[in-house]
């Protein structure tokens, strides 16, 4: 009988060689043990005295294996491995981070199914890929252990969807005509709002109510007034060559900052071989992060602002500056009238009040300035702010009479950020059936009947126009961790639709798209882009200008003291209070983490407290010490609040300032209890619009209050070496006056060209093939702290809370180091330097050297590296570094220590962190340190090794595009190059050699040899607050006695 | 009484009292056969509580971590390693005693030499505890030896600091601690052969190493003490001046200077020497030895401490002139923080000023120098300022270093940190009280060996010409011309 064969494959089939080989080979591995035969024993491949060594080594590698207990942590692989998830390989979807109304295209890095970072989307051509320090920590809010895990109803769990629709449904019907309101923060989903239209138009009489907890109600009604749109015009910063800010920190928190920060760089970036920059005046009553980088600077009270537009406006119109206090102010308004005027049509004037009327004023020097159409584009109306003040304030009053049958509320906190949030409770109460779509349990949502949990941006599908014709979609990263539900869903579902909000999208996006695979193509780049390249123009009413200068100006006097409310650039309105990454962030101006307070000038804390921060001791006692002084501040018959104080120079002597967005409630999150005071209830209404300021009485508080900051001292003390500054003057008329500097400091070493052999008695070494550096523009970079943040969540960098960072235990990588120049009594002196600060990854590192263990030492690409699980935390390398850049492990910050207990006396917000859901956010190509380890900026290594990799599986050599740093992908202003030095082709070689005149390394004249340069900032101003006349650098250290601002 | 015509004019015997042999070992011994005082428990058990909190103290630190001291990201050494150099330093008065002095046939350093060695054994084991527990992961210290390892290449880094330290430090206790014990050798015979219990014969017995006292042990007795002191010679300025690189290595101003190797060796002698008279007259005193432990050596003592402080002094008006004289202006801005009174560490500048250059001055008045209990308060007074002299090198250079930005704010410490420097004390004193219960405090063989030359018990046996006085014989003689 012929035998049947089966063969498995074709090599099988007709036996090839090769097969045969692997026929053979399958399951054969070289034992070492071979070939004892043909030779003797010593010749043979494992003779007799390797045999003892492997006898030797097993029994005591079994003797410690056994003796050793190591916990067991079971990572348990995939059954069935999802389709598109590669382990230890990250996907890449691009979606809308959605804030209120603020829609900023990203791309989530999703790894092992989890998002785990959100970069900007490059393909969007208004951000360019830029992000905010939100936008960077947002990723943390999808992981909060506070958020909402199911649907409640009059406080109890309700077990399924289908029954809370039930009784909602219920509800509704049982309304008997009474109308339905839907209160939202500002929508500008294009999907969504017709979804509303659909819901809205099944009840009668029912209405939506948009209301944004920061207003911009009083600019989008002045438009209408001037200009007949409800809407707020693009403001195109990059056409701008003079730009006058009145109290509007664009840069920080107003409006659209992504943007602007866009725009504004364009006029910032100093091109070497032609110096030209654009010019920037701030007027505003407190110091803020926009101000802190404008070219001139004034100050007045916050009551003043309508005085002060309308005496640019007067000004502009050539009748000379009237109406206004101060000789300062008088001349800065003069001086930034006529830049205007010289500058027509490549000016732009913004303003940050919510008063109608100083709004048309504005508009009209804008108008007077040739700026329609030229930096301000009506074509493109920024969507993200479209609330009117006066809506909810009607809204309120209905509540209160009872005439709202149903209130739905999504993402609205009113009962937190509302002016008169008391009144807006009572009528919460009084309506019969109040329905929260929302993530958390905030204010509002608590006092609701019916809970319904909303999903996270990333896991929502949608759709937002945050420009008019600029649309991104939003695409789920993840399925919904909790039992949560799209508000668009449970809206579809209400009205009756059996769609689901996917499909829905989907079929919206077809019908305008044209196709599934537009669509699909469109959902893949995250942005729709229409390309309106007409500046829109419309008409001018000048007719309400006279009448509304007439208003502003005429309003009553302030008090002795006025308070002006604002938001700080990490914490904003409040929403994401519960972001341990962003309440650690330290604040711009005051590098205050963790709190809200009072900022005060100077002068006044000396009338108020005695201290004197002219006087050396007094200074050192102020700054050396977290204890600070408490006022309590009280604003007509508002109760009191005390708040502790930081002495802020740049203030206008008669105002204080408070952050909004702090005192949430303990439902919000652990990392948000007790932190600062709400604030939000100190505004006024004046009939059109929310104000944000106010009279106040300021009384000393005998109690003293820690304040976490993670810098004290604010004076570089005319260090030179550290921080270098010119201005834009200096640089035209001496161009290598920086170079001429770096010669002189270098001088005794060789000078700048040999500096790097002479300075050293060690032989110096080539360094071929890749060497990373990092250039970071000083004169770009604003202080926002996007990178701090993308740093923190790139690279598992520890929170540590409150208690510790008042210890100076804080862990961040890279902070952005802040100093005052100027006299701290003359707020209009105040100039004020960034500089990011990170490990300078010197090539003659001090910190390398003094490590008994070699745990940080220096790889052949020019980075100083860290080994972790070397280091035994002698902390020698930290005391010996100069930039003190280096973080130590105090304690057990992650977890990851094998001690047990040890984290017993750790504050609540690091054990947050430390919680199983936090945990899914951490990067799992960065190690998390254990405690009693040094660690630091590593730049981003694991993006250099993958970026190495992608190369040399393509191969071709490294583009800058392979790796970039953390920081430098957030960056909205591009301050931070980053690349392959050695390559005369990369990006950073280029800014090297082109910006040779404004580059320097930080205490180069230590001979540390950093790998890090920065470009010096450049000021568009006269003088150089600290220096002597004419910009000399001044040839010795200041002593502490003369310091020239507060330290 | 007058002078004698045949007695010296300047020295004064070293040892009082008219002691025989015998008197000798009976005084010194004496104090380990009986029971121990009640002063002594007292003493202990304090001694012992001290320690056990310095235990939970090092406990919690191992345990928690490092954050339960107060450094920060500035200030990445404080207490600890301020604690370190102090104790470091206080053990060099013991070397120097036994090795330099024994060099230089100083007779005086038997009275005192076992005592102060004994203090150098105790404190350099204190000191010990500073850089080991000052590691965040004290499990790994093991890392810091240089032995062949299973991770590969891996190995120490002999560029660094601390590094030198290892080696410094251990080679010092390894020294200290056989020259201690091959002098008391000959000791402990003594007592084993005195002992009356089984136990007592058996412990001491083995702790004699069969010490026979033939001429050949004693031949080889001399040899080894004098090469363990050729030894230790070169270790006394070797350590400190080790220890000081941890700092005169480094780039930041206020560490980075030339002159510390002679300035902490000074430093060090200065304090061990207050710290041998803190022990000294304490111990003398309640183990009854006033007779071997004299006047005399207390003065010569405080002359050495007078010395020594002087040229601390002239190191720190050193640093404070090159600071302005060098033109540094980080350098000026790191030593304007210590002296400028008005900055937060100011105090602890002057403070540091007043004890060790100030107030030593005034042991150049003889009669001050003799004054038991203003040498007691001195050599505290020293000892404090010599601490304060390491916290002010250490935290004020760094706490306000290069980025202004980082400038720290006030460091002070945790009851923790306090906690491991008193469990320090505790270590120290526990082991000085057991040492002084079952060591003879003092060299036995040795000071007999300076008995002879007091000339005291030889005046009953005087014939006239020799009882004649100095003034009698000045006189005579004079006529005689």
């Amino acid at each position: 009988m012929e035998q049947k064969k089966y063969w498995q494959s074709f090599g099988e089939l007709n036996n090839s060689e090769a097969h045969q080989k692997n026929a053979k080979d399958e399951f054969k591995e070289e034992l070492p043990f071979e070939n004892f035969d043909a030779q003797g024993l010593t010749d043979a491949k494992t003779p007799r005295r390797d045999f003892l060594k492997y006898v030797g080594f097993s029994t005591a590698a079994a003797a410690i294996a056994a003796s050793c207990e190591i916990p067991v942590k079971k990572a348990i692989p995939f059954i069935n491995r999802p389709a598109d998830v590669i382990p230890g390989v990250s996907d890449y979807y691009a979606t809308t981070y959605i804030s209120g109304g603020d829609a900023i295209p990203v791309i989530a890095k999703v790894r092992d199914g989890r998002p785990i970072k959100i970069e900007g989307n490059e393909l969007s051509t208004w951000t360019k890929g830029g992000t905010t320090s939100q936008v960077q920590a947002s990723v943390l809010d999808l992981y909060d252990t506070a958020r909402l895990r199911y649907p409640i109803a009059n406080g109890k769990e309700v077990s399924t969807f289908d029954a809370f629709d039930k009784m909602v449904a219920d509800a509704l019907n049982g309304l008997g005509g009474a109308p339905v309101v839907l209160l939202t923060s500002t929508v500008n989903s294009p999907s969504s709002k017709q979804l509303i239209g659909e819901f809205l138009a099944k009840y009668p009489g029912s209405r939506h109510v948009q209301y944004d907890g920061i207003s911009y109600s009083g600019l989008l009604l002045a438009n209408e007034a001037t200009h007949g749109k409800r809407a707020i015009p693009s403001f195109q910063f990059d056409a701008a060559k003079v730009i006058v800010s009145l109290g509007a920190d664009f840069l920080g928190t107003w409006l659209n900052p992504v943007e602007f920060q866009r725009g504004y760089t364009k006029g910032r970036k100093i091109n070497q071989a032609n110096p030209t920059m654009s010019k920037h005046y701030q007027f505003e009553s407190m110091l803020s992060m926009t101000g802190a980088n404008a070219d001139e600077r004034f100050t007045h009270r916050p009551s003043e602002t309508g005085s002060v537009a309308a005496a640019l406006l007067a000004a502009v119109s050539g009748q000379g500056v009237t109406g206004v206090n101060g000789e300062k102010l008088k001349k800065g308004i003069d001086k930034a009238a006529k830049d205007l005027l010289a500058h027509k049509g490549q000016a732009l004037v913004v303003c940050g009040s919510n008063d109608v009327n100083i709004q048309i004023i504005v508009s009209a020097i804008n108008e007077a300035i040739g700026a329609n159409g030229t930096t301000i584009n009506w074509a493109v109306p920024l969507q993200n702010k479209a609330a009117i003040d006066a809506d909810m304030v009607k809204l309120t009053d209905d509540l209160n009479a009872g005439s709202v049958g149903a209130l739905i509320i999504y993402d609205a906190n009113p009962a937190y950020d509302y002016y008169d949030a008391e009144k807006f409770k009572a009528g919460l109460k009084k309506v019969r059936v109040s329905i929260s779509f929302n993530e958390k349990l905030d204010e509002t949502t608590e006092l609701c009947k019916y809970v319904l949990p909303a999903n996270n941006y990333l896991e929502s599908w949608g759709d937002a126009e945050h420009k008019a014709g600029y649309v991104s979609l939003l695409q789920p990263t993840i399925a919904p961790l909790f039992k949560t539900r799209q508000w668009q869903d449970t809206l579809l579902k209400w009205t009756g639709n059996a769609t689901v909000y996917a499909d829905y999208l989907k079929n919206f996006w077809i019908a305008k798209l044209g196709s599934n695979d537009n669509y699909l193509k469109a959902l893949q780049d995250g942005v729709i882009e229409s390309t309106v390249t007409v500046m829109g123009s419309p008409v001018f009413n000048g007719a309400v200008v006279s009448a509304a200068v007439a208003a502003a100006t005429s309003g009553k006097k302030g008090g002795k003291v006025e308070l002006v409310l604002y938001q700080k650039a990490s914490i904003a309105d409040g929403r994401h209070a519960n972001n341990p990454w962003l309440q650690e962030m330290p604040d711009p101006i005051t590098r205050a983490t963790w709190d809200n307070y009072v900022m005060m000038a100077p002068a006044m804390g000396k009338e108020l407290f005695g201290i004197d921060l002219t006087n050396n001791t007094q200074s050192d006692q102020y700054e050396a010490f977290p204890d600070k002084p408490v006022v309590k501040i009280k604003v007509g018959n508002k109760g009191e609040i005390e708040l502790p104080v930081l002495l802020i120079p740049g203030m206008q002597p008669e105002t204080i300032a408070i952050a909004v967005g702090y005192g949430r409630s303990e439902h919000i999150g652990r990392a948000a209890v007790g932190v600062g005071k709400n604030v939000y209830q100190l505004a006024s209404f004046n009939g059109n619009t929310v104000i944000n300021y106010a009279d106040v009485t300021v009384e000393k508080s005998e109690t003293k209050y820690k304040i976490a900051t993670t810098q004290t001292h604010s004076s570089y003390e005319g260090r030179h070496e550290v921080v270098k500054e010119l201005t834009l003057t200096e640089l035209i008329k001496n161009p290598t006056r920086i170079l001429n500097e770096r010669e002189e400091e270098l001088k005794p070493w060789g000078g700048l060209e040999n500096y790097a052999k002479d300075g050293t008695i060690y032989p110096v070494y080539d360094r071929p093939g890749i060497k990373w550096g990092m250039s970071i523009d000083m004169n770009s970079c604003y202080g926002c702290g996007a990178c701090v943040v993308a740093c923190t969540a790139e690279n598992n960098v520890s929170v540590v809370g409150k208690p510790e960072v008042l210890r100076a235990h804080d862990m961040h990588w890279l902070r952005i180091d802040r100093y005052f120049t100027g006299d701290i009594n003359d707020p209009e002196s105040i100039q004020t330097v960034f500089q990011p600060m990170l490990c300078q990854h010197c090539d003659n590192a001090p910190c390398e050297n003094v490590c008994p263990v070699a745990a940080t030492n220096h790889s052949s690409e020019g980075l100083n590296q860290m080994t972790y699980n070397r280091c035994i935390g002698t902390r020698y390398c930290a005391n010996n570094c100069p930039y003190k850049v280096r973080r130590f492990n105090w304690a057990d910050y992650t977890g990851a220590d094998s001690f047990k207990g040890n984290q017993d006396e750790m504050n609540d917000v690091v054990m947050m962190m430390n919680d199983d859901l936090t945990r899914m956010v951490l990067n799992p190509d960065v190690t998390v340190r254990s405690r009693g380890v040094i660690e630091k900026c590593s730049f981003c290594v694991q993006r250099l090794q993958e970026g190495k990799l992608k190369a040399k599986k393509e191969g071709r050599p490294l583009e800058d595009s392979d790796a970039r740093t953390a920081c430098q992908q957030a960056c909205s202003a591009d301050a931070i190059v980053f690349g392959n030095v050695n390559n005369s082709k990369s990006a950073i070689a280029k800014e090297r050699t082109e910006n040779k005149n404004r580059l320097f390394y930080a205490l180069e004249q230590i001979h540390v040899l950093p790998n890090v340069n920065y470009l010096a900032k450049v000021r568009n101003t006269d003088k150089l607050s600290g220096h002597e006349e004419g910009g000399e650098a001044p040839k010795e250290l200041k002593e502490p006695a003369e310091h020239e601002t507060t330290k | 009484m007058a002078s004698l015509r045949y007695e010296s004019q300047v020295r004064q015997p070293l040892v009082v009292g008219e002691k025989t042999y015998h008197q000798v070992t009976e005084d010194i011994v004496r104090p380990i056969e009986a029971k121990p005082s009640k002063l002594w428990k007292i003493g202990f058990t304090v001694s012992v509580m001290f320690l056990l909190f310095g235990v939970y103290s090092v406990y919690r630190e191992v345990v928690y971590g490092i954050g339960e001291w107060n450094l920060n990201k500035t200030i990445g050494w404080g207490w600890d390693i301020t604690n370190f150099v102090w104790w470091v330093g206080i053990g060099h008065a013991g070397t120097l005693i036994s090795a330099i002095l024994l060099l230089f046939r100083q007779g005086w350093r038997t009275g005192v030499n076992r005592a102060a060695e004994a203090m150098t054994i105790f404190a350099v084991m204190c000191a010990g505890q500073f850089p080991i527990f000052h590691m965040g992961r004290v499990w790994m210290a093991f890392f810091v030896l240089p032995y062949p390892n299973s991770r590969g290449p891996l190995w120490v880094n002999f560029s660094s600091p601390l590094l030198w330290d290892v080696f410094a430090i251990s080679t010092y206790f390894t020294v200290s601690l056989l020259f201690w014990y091959s002098g008391l050798l000959p000791d402990l015979a003594t007592v084993r052969d005195r002992a009356k219990e089984k136990w007592r014969k058996r412990m001491y017995g083995v702790l004699a190493f069969g010490w026979s006292g033939s001429t050949k042990h004693w031949q080889r007795h001399e040899a080894l003490s004098l090469v363990l002191a050729g030894l230790s010679t070169p270790l006394v300025l070797s350590v400190h001046t080790i220890v000081s690189f941890d700092f005169a290595t480094s780039v930041i101003p206020g560490w980075h200077t030339t002159i510390f190797p002679p300035y902490f060796v000074a430093g060090a002698i200065f304090s061990g020497f207050a710290m041998v008279q803190t022990l000294l007259i304490i111990t003398r005193k309640v183990l009854d030895l006033e007779d071997y432990i004299t006047m005399e050596h207390i003065e010569v003592m405080n002359k050495v401490i007078v010395l020594t402080g002087s040229i601390v002094g002239i190191a720190y008006i050193t640093e404070l002139f090159i600071s302005w004289y060098g033109q540094n202006p980080y350098e000026a801005a790191a030593f304007r923080n210590r002296w400028d009174l008005s900055t937060p560490y100011g105090w602890a500048y002057w403070l540091m000023m007043s004890c060790n250059v100030i107030a030593p001055q005034f042991f150049w008045f003889r009669k001050l120098r003799r004054n038991l209990l203003f040498t007691f308060f001195m050599s505290i007074i020293v000892n404090v300022g010599m601490w304060f002299e390491r916290f002010v090198i250490i935290v004020t250079s760094i706490y306000r270093d290069y980025v202004p930005s980082s400038w720290s704010t006030y460091y002070a410490p945790t009851v923790w940190e306090v906690g491991f420097y008193m469990g320090t004390f505790g270590l120290f004193f526990t082991c000085f009280f057991l040492f002084s219960k079952f060591f003879p405090v003092i060299a036995i063989a040795e000071i007999k060996h300076i008995l002879k030359k007091n000339g005291e018990s030889f005046k009953e046996n005087m014939d006239e010409e020799e009882k004649d006085t100095v003034e009698h014989f000045a006189h005579e003689h004079a006529h005689a011309h």
